[in-house]
């Protein structure tokens, strides 16, 4: 959107941003040079907001020599103060408020291996934008408009504000039926396989929930010798992080092959999502394994190093986000997760960022989501229930 | 969505710290997803005379901390075990029911307290 076309938006009263959300499929079809051109827009707009109303972050700007009015070019943007994601989890995290308390509509949260949460405040404008952006983007990437969510985690009931659980239950408003499998950490995978068969030749059957457990139950799959056929448009739709409380990594590989032979569903099928409690810009596998960004939002690799520097697209580095969604706190956010852009044209010809997820910075204290802590409960369940045993074997 | 006592002890609570070396500490939490108070103690002939907290979780849960050091201070123990659950409710004010754990938390952080006093002799 050309600058002229931006502010006649706004003289007609409406939202370009909102408007942007709502033209997920344009954006992803514009020329590389205009979508960064309405990112520009978008984040300058948003950082000058952010500027004017968060005592916190302008003072922090102001001591770094930098205000919107610098702000020119797509190449500035790395010059926008960020806040490091572990700020979310002070219990002080209140200053990172760019509206008032009272104007806070819902809370969400994570809690990674440290056991504390991250929390993440929305106030009714930033709830909007998120739901545009989620529902937006679920549907250019699933085209979902029915069939049945076999979901291997907790319900929204049980466990409401975690941010995960948030998000894949948002996909469950386009099915028409879904079933949370994890209730009161008990999970038995034999009720899952039931489910599945009492929905076949009825719907499209859908699993969806964090890789650790879906990996869970393709263990007993396994173990059991059962294989599942789902549907051809199945969807295996992962959310959370791939590193085990143990800290071994489940190798995405691996459990694609394993999606593959166990459940019966190409690789096309099986999607990953990334995205954080404190964003409101994800990045999601397309049919082709690669994840695009948010068109909307802008996706800085920086050098771990020298956090100020950008490194090229195809290196590794440190995530910083910026997301013009967020009005109730600055959405430029430094993450500890090292990725990479990807270089040349989208296989699906999508214009835009496109990552992927190499790891955890080294260094974290942190890792994980909720799913890790669930992941580790399930263990420790299963080595108490196992422990009673009678240790004879023959 | 948050009353004027919420906001104010979240905003600016008197009792966030640190107590160098406590009589009594203790946290309440969910190991899984959920809020953390961590509280620490110091008592003088069955009173508590000094009192500080660090919480980690929802706006109200962090507000909750501050009321209940903010009651504790300067009570007596023997005053304290003998707080009703209707007492303890009625200290968070109205609030939404996505709020309501903390009138369960706040429940916790008084039986604690007797408990850990107890465990120590304060009580």
């Amino acid at each position: 959107m050309p600058y002229n076309m931006f502010a006649e938006v706004e003289n007609f009263g409406l939202s370009p941003l909102k408007l942007a959300l709502s033209s997920v499929k344009e954006l992803y079809a514009m020329p590389e040079e205009k979508l960064a051109d309405l990112k520009l827009l978008l984040i300058k707009e948003a950082f000058g907001y952010h500027y004017e109303n968060n005592k916190f972050y302008r003072n922090a700007c102001i001591e770094k020599g930098i205000s919107p009015d610098g702000i020119k070019t797509i190449e500035d943007l790395t010059k926008i103060p960020l806040v490091p994601i572990e700020l979310y989890k002070s219990h002080d995290n209140h200053k990172l408020l760019s509206v008032g308390l009272n104007d806070i509509e819902h809370e969400m949260r994570s809690t990674g291996t440290s056991g504390i949460p991250s929390v993440s405040r929305r106030c009714s404008d930033t709830v909007d934008n998120a739901v545009l952006s989620v529902y937006s983007i679920y549907r250019e990437f699933f085209k979902i408009s029915k069939g049945a969510g076999l979901y291997l985690c907790p319900s929204t009931e049980e466990i409401p504000e975690m941010g995960m659980i948030k998000a894949l239950n948002m996909l469950a408003g386009l099915l028409d039926t879904h079933r949370f499998m994890m209730r009161n950490e008990s999970f038995v995978p034999e009720d899952m396989i039931e489910q599945l068969e009492n929905w076949k030749n009825q719907f499209s059957r859908h699993i969806i929930g964090p890789p650790f457990l879906i990996n869970r139950f393709i263990r007993y799959l396994k173990a059991a010798n059962i294989k599942v056929k789902l549907d051809k448009s199945s969807y295996i739709i992962t959310l959370g992080g791939w590193k085990r409380f143990s800290g071994d990594m489940l190798s995405r590989q691996e459990f694609n092959q394993e999606c593959i032979e166990y459940l019966g569903v190409e690789k096309s099928q099986i999607r990953d999502i990334y995205g954080l409690v404190e964003s409101n810009l994800m990045a999601i596998d397309d049919e082709h394994g690669e994840k695009h960004v948010s068109p909307y939002g802008h996706f800085s690799v920086r050098d771990p190093k020298q956090l100020d520097r950008e490194v090229a697209v195809g290196e590794t580095g440190q995530l910083a986000i910026l997301d013009p969604l967020a009005r109730s706190t600055p959405g430029f956010i430094l993450t500890e997760d090292l990725v990479r852009l990807l270089p040349g044209e989208s296989a699906s010809g999508r214009s835009g960022q496109r990552m992927q997820y190499i790891m955890r910075l080294p260094e974290s204290k942190e890792f994980g989501c909720c799913a890790v802590n669930l992941d580790k409960r399930l263990d420790d369940l299963e080595l108490e229930a196992s422990s009673g045993n009678c240790p004879i074997v023959a | 969505m948050y009353s004027a006592l919420i906001v104010n002890h979240f905003i600016d609570p008197e009792f966030v710290g640190d107590i160098a070396s406590p009589q009594i500490e203790f946290e309440i939490g969910n190991s899984v997803c959920g809020d953390r108070i961590r509280v620490q103690v110091n008592t003088v002939a069955g009173v508590v005379n000094d009192i500080a907290y660090r919480a980690w979780g929802c706006a109200t849960s962090i507000a909750t901390g501050d009321i209940f050091c903010e009651s504790v201070k300067d009570a007596s123990l023997s005053d304290l075990s003998a707080r009703s659950d209707h007492e303890i409710e009625a200290m968070m004010g109205e609030l939404e029911p996505s709020q309501h754990h903390c009138i369960h938390i706040l429940n916790e952080l008084h039986r604690t307290l007797i408990t850990e006093a107890q465990a120590k002799g304060a009580l």
